[in-house]
Parts: structure tokens; C-alpha cells; sequence
């Protein structure tokens, strides 16, 4: 099957505005509805450019191509013009101007100039004649500090400061300004355009973490705009130049009014609206729900297909990631929810819903989700994405796939997905190569290169003849750059009076086994149970092996310097199972 | 930069001088190096605790301030590693360590159930045992997996304090914070309500006091101890982490005061999730108390 996919399009940014909480009775703090309400922004365009925006970015464009690749401040002061023209000049503050392994440009600023305070300058020197000189390294987040000898037309020292950020200057604050009042999100919670001089505490630099501005270390300023007793705090981001995200909050009268950072925004955002509040979706034939949980990823629940109950559930339990090199070395990670939970590796984004297209035709929909490690793409940090697919044919896919890096080059990833289907009168059956063949007993197999597909692809069966889908694995032909699961399946049997991983699961299995020992065997062995006329739970266990060589990355990413900041390339490993009905 | 929850066997402050009795509190050190140390075949000079080893569940004692290209030694006893991953590290005056568990990624090796537990490892046989497990009234699995953040022993009183933030959820700060007698693990004294990472107690503002940072916020409050040790009074912000280094919002998880009382504060990510960076995220902050302003002021 030939499928493109179609990104989300229909408007720039915006992805959710508040989620209902269904039980606002439980719901009695302010804070809570301002979490709800707020809007993360997560699309990678530029901001609306304004004319400054545009006129600034062609002059730090510029700057790149100097021999000193620095964007200068604009000074009138003859004073700060020498102190600046002597700092660039030094040697040791062109120590951070260029990427050693690539001799690539950073995108550096000087940022402010001006007399030292008499604490900062050293004994012997006039107080009058000395500069300090801040320049930012937006791509390594790192300030350099040079303290200027006008009289002698020196640089006294250069003391560089790494995962700081000098004062920021007026013209950039002028241009995070003009991306809040232009951004249709705050024109929208406003309810008008608001003009600059309203906004509060432009200068104030938001203090980040694991968010997109900490995880990148990005330069975020937080202006804020008054409206009756409620503030309305924007997130700017000036390394990428567009909005983060928006959130009211109380004016504070009998208090500090609280910090809105980007990270408690995104955080609470999806802990109100998707781990705490069940979502629904109903298109294109599908109906269900989907919440975060605390360490199984997402998980959609109640899932319809034409008022038919399909599966009951499906979640992602489990990521274990081995590294050939070093016996038991690796990680045995869950996904899930950003706060209060057991994932190792957290939501980082609201779930997605986007239009699947193939041929310029809409054949279905597919609900995504994303989880990151803060420092990712860096080594030893993960980024995983879920996507649940459903087309108008009743077909299903659960699929998952890792971006990298993870700790080196041998790495395999191994994802523990759990599906329960509906029907309690299953039957689980293989294709042997002329027929389908019953499991009598619950049981565990795994992809290898004898194994028998139908020419449609299909390995399994769930149901018979007249009802339930065909199971055809990861075989390199689903059009997302996966290049075949190896995958292990598990069928076991559901019990409604025993947890087996109905409920958020510990993890289930240790990082490095290589063979079926992946955790669902745990609900097999030692005595497997009967398997005829029962409910079934399918578990699915690809096996992708990462590559780093270039051409052929998989499972894989990097940090590449674009204009003199990082960008991350992505070379996903996506795997998983295509339902198909067995009459459509 | 020392790694996560290492500890120098011999000092971590410098003496002090004093004229009054809240003033001396905790400014010499008394920790006293283990007994079993000499068996180890590590210098006694170098060595110090630490739970930080990525690969090496528990506690471990190394060699600290080896060059870069010497390969540092390392010992654990066989009792160090069977409790799974350890945290914050303390020690007494007799040479007895004392060690929580907290989880490193996953629950594996750190079971809900035992994450209430303070571990003993005796300075004579170097043998790890538990030493007492607080009671956990209430408990959401999946929603807060942790227990015992935070472990100090407090030589003016010779009592150990610890913080537990166990039946803590999103909505409902339930952390303890406890006196312990570390000769039977007995609870003396508990004050509820607060959940809390970093534990020390000092004098430096004429008033002993337990110093903690909470988990849920960046700030460091204090709350007035008795002679005995025992919790007096209400909690009071001392100073905040919050907009500061990095991150802007990091949890002090480890506070100590140096010879001229600063208070230096180690700073981490923390959200009540099972993340762990490789390169872990900590930076130390230092404040300076103002006498004549009554309060902390930040320095860089």
C-alpha cells in the first residue's frame, strides 16, 4: 500500500486551544484553567515576518560571511565603537566563532557595551577608560565577556561563560515585541492587536527547561500584556525567531504573580489536557479516545470502526535500546507523561492529528505523538514518536519509531507494543504458506527470513474467515523509510480479573535481551493458556538496528549548523503492524 | 565537578570559629572515616562515596581527583549493589554511611515498595543493611514513583534527618520530613506537608535551623529545630534558585555551608519523572546571608 503523508496544514501553529475538563467539579484552581487554556506552538515556520524582523535576520545573515563573523551593536557612542572594534580584534574572543570540526561560522551578537562597574576592573587601570564588551554564541548558548583598556587600547581579559545569557539589548527586544503583537495566537487571546508599549517585562528573560528553548538552549524572552486582572505571558524565542507558546495568568494581587517558563507552559499543559483529561477523536469512519499515560505512551482506548468496537486498547509499554559492544549495556526506557509519572523519556508536544494522503487522495488520519530527551539529539539522548493510523477502509497501523541518537552506532531498538482486541471469540492463526494455521496455545514467533507471507504480506490472523484483520508486519514496504521489523509477535490471552498489562506497566523487560525475552513472555511462559474462542492481546516487538553511516542513517540524528545555529537532522526507524479487515 | 551524591570521606566543611552556640552548629565537620576503609586498598586520602557510578547499581566507594588518564579505582562491597540504585549519601561521626534509594530510568531494580527504606552500611564491617522503613500511608503508583529524596546527619544532635516525599501526588504535596535516632532507625520527630530534596542544618543566622530545598519549587526554606533536633515553628523561604543558571528552575538537591557561611546549593532538573541525562544537569549556586538585610542574597 502506497501511502504519503500529508503534514499538518491547516493553520500555522496553532494545535489546540483549551481542553474541557470533563470533571470541572474536581477543578477548583485558577492555575488549572490557565494550563488548560494556554497554547503551545510547535510549528517550525518563522514568525510573520515584520520589516525589522526581516532587515535584522539579512544583517546577522551577513555577519556570517565576515572574517570576524560577529553581528556588531549598532553604537553612536565613539566610546563603545572602539571598545567593540578592539574586543573583536582580540584573539580569545574569537575562540567561540567557528565550529572546530566544520569551520563553520556561530551566529554571534554583540550584545552590550558598556563603562565596567568599578568592582569589575582590575587595579591600575582608569575607571573611565574601561569597557566590558558581552557577546552572545546563540549555537553554543554561551556568553563571552571582554573587559576593554581604551587608553591602552587593549583587551584587559575575555572571560567566557558557558549556558548563560548577557542583558538583553533594546533592538531585540523590539523584535520579540513585534513577533507577539504579529502572532495570530495572542492577537486571538487578546482579542486584539496589541501595541508594544503595553507589553510588561519585555527584558525579562524566561529561565528554561527541559523545553524546546532548554533542550536546544535557545534565547526566550517572556513579553507580557495586561487585560483586566489576568496577564497574558508570551513566549518568544529569539535564537529561531518565532512564538513558543501563550498562557494567562492572575495578576498576582496578594503575591508574586507566577513565572510562566517555557517548560512549566508545555508541561502543564499536556499534564491538564492529555494525561489527566481522556481526548477523543471521531473521523473518517474512527472513533476513540487517547490520553498520555504515566509509562506506556500514548494509548487509545475504545477504538470504532463504523459503531463496531475493534480493539479495546493499544499502547506502547516499553523501549529497550542495547548497545552490541558492551554486554547488558543499555536502557530499558518508558514513555509518558512530563510530570509525575514513570517515563524516562517525556511528552514533549500535545498529540497531533494529521490527514493521511495517498495519491492526492485523504484515505485516513493518523494520531501522533511525540517523546524527547531534554539534551536530544545529543548522545545518550532519545526521541521517540507514536502514530496510531486509520483509514477509511478500516484498516489499522500501529506503528512507533526512535529519531536517535542514543549512546553509539551498535545500537538496537527494540518497542514493546500492546494490543488488546475486542471480539472475545479470537482466534490467532499463521499463514504457513498455503493456509492459516491455528495457535491452540498462547505463543510467541518471530520474523526471520523463512517466514511465510501471504502475497498480500500478511504473517497472522486475528478472528477467521469472516471476521477480524490480517496482521502483516514491518517488511520495508509501508513508504515511511522502514526497512523491516524482525519483528517478535506474542499472542496471549486475556484475562479480565488479572492485570497483564492492562494497566500502566513497569517496565516489563530488561534493555538487552536479543532474543523473545522482551517482557510478554512473562504472560505466556512457563504454561501457556488456551487460545481458541478468547480474547486476544497481540504484542509486537520489532527489532531496528541504528546506522550512522552517511547515506544510510537509520534511527538516527545529528546537529547540523545552519545560518550558525543547530539544527537537528532526523533519520527515523519506523516499525509496526498493519491491521487489515478480513472483509472490508 | 564532583558527580552526583559524592562525598568525601574525610571533611565537607571547613572549621570555623564561633560565639555563639547557634553560630557553631555543624561548622566543624564530624564524620569520621570508616573503619573498613584500610581494607579497601584505596587511598584514604581520596576516597570518597558515590552513587552516581552509571554502571554500577548502588553504592560504590572511588578514588576521587584522579588525572584524566588514570583509571580510577573503584570498591563495593557485595550488600552495595543488592537494594538497587542508590541517592543521596551521609555520614556520622562512628564512620557509618547512610544511603536511600532512588530510581535511575526505570523501577527494575527500585520497586515502589522499598523506596522508603534508609540503608545502613556499618563503618566496621562495611556490610549494607536496612536500617529502618518509614511508613507510607498513602500511595499512587504510577503517579509518583519516588520515596526518600534527601538523607543529613546532623552532628550538633547526632541524629539523622530525611525527606520523603512518598505519598506525594501532582495535586496534593504530602512529603515528611523526619528525625531519626540513627542507633535503631527509630522516628523521633516528623513534620508533614512539605516535600523536600536537599537537608542541612546550620546556625548561620544565629537560629539553628534545618535547611531543605522542595522538590515541587525552586525555592530553600528553613524550619527551626530544638536542641534535640525536634521541628519548632513554621517553614520560611530563605532564598530561591528560581530564574537562576541554566535551567532557571532547578531543585536544590544537596545544601551545604562552607567556612565562611555560604551556602552553596546544588541545583538539578527534577519533575517527579524518571529522566536521567547523561550529562547530568547540576550547577552549584552560592548565597551569602546579610546580616544587616536579614536575608540571602545570590552570588555569581
Amino acid at each position: 500500500m502506497k501511502l504519503s503523508f500529508l503534514p499538518l496544514l491547516f493553520f500555522a501553529g496553532l494545535l489546540s486551544a483549551g481542553c474541557s475538563n470533563p470533571d470541572s467539579s474536581t477543578s477548583t484552581i485558577v492555575d488549572e484553567k490557565d494550563a488548560r487554556e494556554s497554547i503551545l506552538v510547535t510549528d517550525t515556520a518563522l514568525a510573520n515576518l515584520s520589516p525589522a524582523l526581516a532587515a535584522y535576520l539579512q544583517k546577522s545573515n551577513a555577519a556570517l560571511n565576515l572574517p570576524v563573523p560577529v553581528l556588531p551593536l549598532a553604537v553612536t557612542d565613539s566610546n563603545q565603537a572602539m571598545a567593540q572594534s578592539i574586543a573583536l580584534a582580540d584573539p580569545r574572543l574569537k575562540e567561540n566563532l567557528f565550529d572546530k570540526a566544520s569551520g563553520k561560522p556561530f551566529r554571534n551578537e554583540v550584545f552590550n557595551v558598556y563603562n565596567a562597574r568599578p568592582q569589575e576592573i582590575p587595579k591600575g587601570f582608569v575607571e573611565s577608560k574601561v569597557y566590558r564588551v558581552e557577546l552572545y554564541n546563540y549555537a553554543l548558548n554561551l556568553t563571552s565577556i571582554a573587559l576593554v583598556d581604551l587608553a591602552g587600547k587593549s583587551v584587559i581579559g575575555v572571560n567566557t561563560v558557558p549556558g548563560t545569557q548577557p542583558e538583553i539589548p533594546a533592538h531585540l527586544k523590539a523584535l520579540a515585541l513585534q513577533i507577539a503583537v504579529r502572532s495570530p495566537e495572542v492577537i486571538k487571546a487578546l482579542g486584539y492587536q496589541p501595541n508594544e508599549t503595553e507589553a510588561l517585562m519585555a527584558n525579562t528573560k524566561t529561565a528554561l527547561n527541559a523545553t524546546k528553548c532548554e533542550r536546544s538552549l535557545h534565547l526566550c524572552v517572556a513579553p507580557t500584556f495586561i487585560k483586566g486582572d489576568k496577564a497574558l505571558w508570551v513566549i518568544v524565542d529569539l535564537t529561531d525567531h518565532k512564538l513558543v507558546g501563550i498562557r494567562w495568568t492572575s495578576v498576582g494581587t496578594t503575591g508574586p504573580a507566577p513565572r510562566i517558563s517555557e517548560r512549566k507552559l508545555q508541561f502543564e499543559k499536556i499534564m491538564e489536557c492529555n494525561c489527566k483529561t481522556v481526548q477523543s477523536v471521531s473521523r473518517n469512519g474512527w472513533k476513540m479516545n487517547y490520553v498520555i499515560t504515566s509509562s506506556d505512551g500514548l494509548r487509545i482506548s475504545e477504538v470504532y470502526y463504523k459503531e463496531k468496537l475493534v480493539i479495546n486498547n493499544a499502547k506502547l509499554v516499553d523501549w529497550h535500546v542495547s548497545y552490541s559492544g558492551t554486554d547488558g549495556f543499555g536502557y530499558s526506557d518508558a514513555a509518558g507523561c512530563p510530570e509525575f509519572s514513570q517515563a524516562a523519556v517525556v511528552a514533549v508536544t500535545e498529540p497531533k492529528i494529521k490527514t493521511l494522503e495517498d495519491g492526492g487522495k485523504q484515505v485516513g488520519f493518523v494520531l501522533e505523538q511525540t517523546f524527547s530527551s531534554e539534551q536530544w539529539p545529543r548522545p545518550c539522548n532519545y526521541n521517540y514518536i507514536q502514530r496510531y493510523e486509520f483509514y477509511n477502509d478500516g484498516s489499522f497501523r500501529v506503528a512507533c519509531g526512535s529519531l536517535g541518537r542514543g549512546c553509539g552506532n551498535n545500537g538496537t531498538y527494540r518497542p514493546v507494543t500492546r494490543i488488546l482486541f475486542a471480539n472475545n471469540q479470537n482466534q490467532f492463526a499463521e499463514w504457513n504458506g498455503s493456509g492459516w494455521t491455528n495457535w491452540e496455545q498462547e505463543k510467541w514467533q518471530s520474523q526471520h527470513e523463512q517466514t511465510a507471507y501471504t502475497r498480500e504480506g500478511y504473517q497472522y490472523r486475528v478472528g477467521d474467515e469472516q471476521n477480524g484483520f490480517y496482521l502483516a508486519p514491518g517488511n520495508g514496504k509501508f513508504n515511511d523509510g522502514g526497512r523491516g521489523d524482525n519483528a517478535f509477535v506474542y499472542a496471549s490471552r486475556f484475562h479480565a480479573d488479572k492485570d497483564e498489562g492492562e494497566s500502566d506497566l513497569v517496565t516489563i523487560g530488561p534493555c538487552c535481551n536479543t532474543d523473545y525475552r522482551q517482557g510478554p513472555e512473562k504472560f505466556i511462559e512457563p504454561n501457556p493458556e488456551p487460545l481458541r474462542q478468547t480474547q486476544i492481546v497481540v504484542w509486537y516487538v520489532a527489532q531496528l538496528k541504528n546506522n550512522d553511516r552517511a547515506g544510510s542513517e537509520y534511527c538516527w540524528a545529528e546537529s547540523v549548523l545552519e545560518k550558525g545555529v543547530y539544527k537537528t537532522k532526523a533519520y527515523p526507524c519506523m516499525s509496526g503492524p498493519l491491521f487489515v479487515p478480513v472483509k472490508k | 565537578m564532583l558527580s552526583l551524591c559524592q562525598l568525601l570521606i574525610l571533611s565537607c566543611k571547613e572549621e570555623a570559629t564561633a560565639d555563639e552556640d547557634a553560630w557553631s552548629v555543624n561548622s566543624s565537620p564530624c564524620q569520621r572515616q570508616p573503619a573498613f576503609l584500610p581494607s579497601t586498598g584505596l587511598n584514604p586520602k581520596a576516597a570518597a562515596f558515590s552513587t552516581s557510578e552509571r554502571n554500577t547499581k548502588g553504592l560504590v566507594l572511588k578514588e576521587v581527583n584522579a588525572a584524566a588518564t588514570d583509571t580510577v579505582k573503584k570498591w563495593q562491597h557485595p550488600s552495595w549493589g543488592k537494594y538497587g540504585w542508590m541517592g543521596p549519601i551521609t555520614t556520622d561521626d562512628n564512620g557509618n554511611a547512610y544511603t536511600v534509594p532512588v530510581p535511575v530510568i526505570n523501577l527494575l531494580y527500585n520497586p515502589i515498595n522499598k523506596q522508603n527504606i534508609i540503608y545502613k552500611v556499618d563503618s566496621r564491617t562495611a556490610a549494607m543493611q536496612p536500617l529502618t522503613e518509614l511508613p507510607v500511608t498513602e500511595r499512587t503508583a504510577t503517579e509518583n514513583v519516588f520515596g526518600l529524596l534527601g538523607i543529613y546527619f546532623d552532628c550538633s544532635t547526632q541524629k539523622l534527618y530525611a525527606a520523603s516525599i512518598a505519598a506525594s501526588t501532582r495535586d496534593k504535596e504530602r512529603g515528611i520530613l523526619y528525625l531519626i535516632d540513627p542507633a535503631d532507625g527509630k522516628i523521633l520527630d516528623e513534620w508533614k506537608g512539605h516535600d523536600a530534596m536537599g537537608l542541612c542544618v546550620a546556625g548561620i543566622t544565629g537560629e539553628k535551623r534545618l535547611y531543605y530545598g522542595s522538590s515541587r519549587s525552586s525555592d530553600i526554606y528553613s524550619i527551626k529545630v530544638t536542641a534535640e533536633g525536634k521541628f519548632s515553628g513554621e517553614a520560611r523561604k530563605e532564598c530561591s534558585l528560581d530564574l537562576l543558571g541554566p535551567r532557571g528552575d532547578d531543585k536544590a538537591r544537596r545544601i551545604r555551608f562552607d567556612k565562611n557561611g555560604v551556602m552553596l546549593v546544588h541545583g538539578v532538573e527534577f519533575n517527579y519523572n524518571l529522566t536521567a541525562p547523561t550529562e547530568r544537569q547540576e550547577t552549584v549556586y552560592k548565597f551569602r546571608y546579610s546580616e544587616e538585610e536579614k536575608k540571602w542574597g545570590y552570588e555569581l
